[in-house]
């Protein structure tokens, strides 16, 4: 059976739907994901769940998993989300090249970094084979990928000393930033969107705040005075972002600016500070969620328990609905039917999933 | 030929480096010192050296009196030339584009050859940070970031053909654009526009071309060099006979970025030899 609806689950599930909804570029529903009030949007919040969950492979204080049980289990993920990547990067690729043929448009096959793979293949499969090259809108499961692969040493981390988890990831995070260090791309020059360098403290608070122990613990005991601050944080960063941001001109700030600016590739501090404030106020309204649409609630813990899965057909399905809408006549009545369309193929995609292990444990 | 950067903000990083590794070890707070300074404005005033006239146009990109570039000056270019005798560009927008050949590069080093060629002991460094598919509006909030981390004299930003893909409201893209040309302009930084690309089948696509419009017009109105990537595409598919099948349309689409980097390296170079008009003799009074 699967486990009941539960925060984690439903927030994972709300992600996994408003990346769906944020990869498609135009979409009459982008304006109201959460991105549109909120300098953070739902990359971090399944970057930091996907920390959180961290913790159930790791084992907590009291329980730990053998070590190497626990390396072999987080470098097994590493290696399943390299190649679930690969699979929808292929399917992608495929989908470009075939609609570009049938609408009779080589644009198509420049879209989204796609340009190198048709142009340049020899090279270019060779980074994609090595992650330096990434497709738009299919740079975070490689982001995932190399956290995945840092995870073994986190995990080693904190069974030696987890003291100094959280603070070697900070220092590494801040040295990223004041350097700055990053991921170069390669054949086509560039970085990483997601440097992981940075994102690996995202990463990092959520496997910590995941605990109940240490830094957790420490924040589940003092959640009410922590929220208080956190409101208004919340609400500057809204009031910031609705004002289109104006308020921090980059050349202005002092050396190291990436301290001080807003960048989603580096996840610099102004969007973590506001992304935690974030997690803190809304960590309250989970139990009114649940009580009020119990069915929505159980609908995206469902997507949020076969994330990968979902996420890999949301990738698929967003690209999808872009080439539809340059396509068909847009409108809102297309957007309307992609959303619904759209959310309930991820559904069906769960429900998969989760029918499949039935019937397999059955077996 | 000017070394690449794969990381922003190159300037310093080793000090900034051993800086962070310090501060970690010991906790030591003294800031600011550490941060290298920039060293731009020692250098004495010299004019650009020209190597010689620019080359001609290439045969391939010769489109007669089509007109695909809207020139315009470019003062802080050559402000960077002559104090500096270095030209720093940042790349950025929705295509990063490659060319069959890896050996020559990407269509960025045709430029920067281009003008290290026509201005002699011309240090030119392209900084790429394109992403692909990515929408003006988003670009724009890029832009501010890359411009304080980088410090360009010059941004290239192509754009347009993703926004009219995903049937961006025109008026979202045209204000979008708008609002960073200024922003370009307000912290002195020189910009060219590097528009949409050509389609047959496009050619009578609404959206597509009233994009094309609002470019066009944004980038007259805020006085801005723009390289018109589709008219020239469209003039070169002309006269070479329209595109034919795949492999046709595959060959003419890699000639037009070819043509647009040496356009836009050309207009740079005009832009450098534009001399600022002196000022009009005061107009005789009539009695």
């Amino acid at each position: 059976m699967p486990r009941a609806p539960n925060a984690v689950d439903f927030w994972r599930g709300f992600a996994l739907v408003s990346i769906f909804i944020n990869h498609i570029p135009g979409i009459f529903f982008d304006k109201f994901t959460h991105r549109a009030v909120s300098i953070s949007d739902s990359a971090e919040l399944f970057v930091f769940l996907a920390g959180w969950s961290l913790r159930y492979v790791i084992g907590d204080a009291g329980r730990p998993r053998p070590m190497h049980e626990v390396v072999f289990r987080v470098g097994g993920r590493a290696v399943t989300l390299y190649a679930a990547h690969m699979m929808i990067v292929m399917l992608a690729i495929a989908i470009l090249a075939a609609t570009a043929r049938l609408l009779d448009n080589p644009l198509l096959l420049e879209w989204h970094n796609a340009a190198a793979v048709f142009y340049r293949p020899v090279e270019t499969h060779v980074g994609l084979a090595l992650l330096t090259h990434q497709l738009g809108y299919f740079d975070i499961l490689p982001l995932y990928v190399a956290l995945m692969l840092f995870a073994p040493f986190l995990a080693i981390l904190d069974r030696i000393a987890p003291a100094l988890l959280l603070p070697a990831s900070f220092v590494l995070y801040i040295t990223s930033l004041v350097v700055p260090l990053t991921i170069p791309a390669w054949p086509i020059e560039g970085q990483w969107f997601f440097n992981p360098l940075t994102w690996q403290f995202v990463f990092v608070l959520g496997l910590v705040m995941g605990r109940t122990s240490g830094v957790g613990g420490w924040v589940r005991r003092h959640i009410v005075p922590i929220r208080w601050v956190s409101l208004p944080i919340v609400l500057i960063g809204m009031i910031f972002v609705l004002t289109g941001g104006k308020w921090i001109d980059p050349t202005s700030v002092p050396d190291p600016k990436l301290l001080f600016i807003n960048g989603k590739t580096f996840a610099t501090p102004i969007r973590v500070i506001q992304f935690l404030a974030l997690v803190a106020v809304m960590s309250i309204v989970y139990p009114y969620i649940a009580r009020a649409v119990p069915s929505a609630v159980g609908y995206l813990s469902m997507l949020g328990r076969n994330s990968l899965e979902v996420f890999c057909a949301g990738s698929i399905l967003s690209l999808i609905c872009q080439i539809l809408r340059f396509a068909l006549p847009d409108g809102i009545l297309l957007d309307t039917l992609l959303l619904i369309g759209g959310v309930a193929l991820m559904g069906m995609v769960a429900w998969l999933a989760e029918w499949r292990t039935r019937v397999v444990a059955v077996a | 030929m000017a070394g690449r950067v794969a990381h922003p903000g190159c300037g310093g990083s080793l000090k900034r480096l051993a800086y962070v590794l310090a501060l970690a070890a010991m906790f030591a707070g003294s800031a600011a010192a550490q941060q290298a300074a920039p060293s731009a404005g020692s250098a004495p005033a010299t004019e650009p050296k020209q190597e010689g006239q620019l080359p001609p146009v290439t045969r391939e990109c010769q489109i007669g009196a089509m007109d695909v570039v809207t020139q315009s000056p470019l003062p802080n270019v050559l402000k960077a030339v002559r104090e500096r005798q270095k030209l720093k560009i940042l790349a950025i927008g929705a295509s990063p584009v490659v060319r069959r050949d890896s050996s020559a590069g990407d269509y960025y080093d045709l430029v920067e050859q281009l003008l290290e060629q026509t201005f002699k002991g011309l240090e030119v460094e392209v900084v790429h940070r394109g992403v692909s598919g990515e929408l003006a509006r988003d670009a724009g909030a890029r832009i501010k970031m890359e411009v304080a981390l980088v410090e360009p004299d010059l941004v290239l930003w192509q754009l347009g053909t993703a926004d009219a893909l995903a049937r961006l409201p025109i008026d979202d893209f045209e204000d979008s654009v708008r609002t960073t040309l200024v922003w370009l302009k307000e912290h002195n930084v020189d910009v060219a526009l590097i528009g949409l690309h050509y389609l047959k089948s496009l050619a009578k696509d609404t959206h597509y071309q009233a994009i094309r419009r609002a470019l066009k017009k944004v980038a007259t109105e805020q006085g801005v060099m723009r390289v018109g990537r589709y008219e020239a595409m469209e003039t070169l598919a002309r006269l070479r006979g329209e595109q034919g099948g795949q492999a046709g349309r595959s060959r003419m689409t890699e000639a037009a970025y070819e043509c647009s980097a040496e356009y836009l390296a050309r207009a740079i170079a005009t832009g450098l030899f534009h001399k600022e008009k002196p000022p009009a003799p005061p107009a005789k009074p009539i009695n």
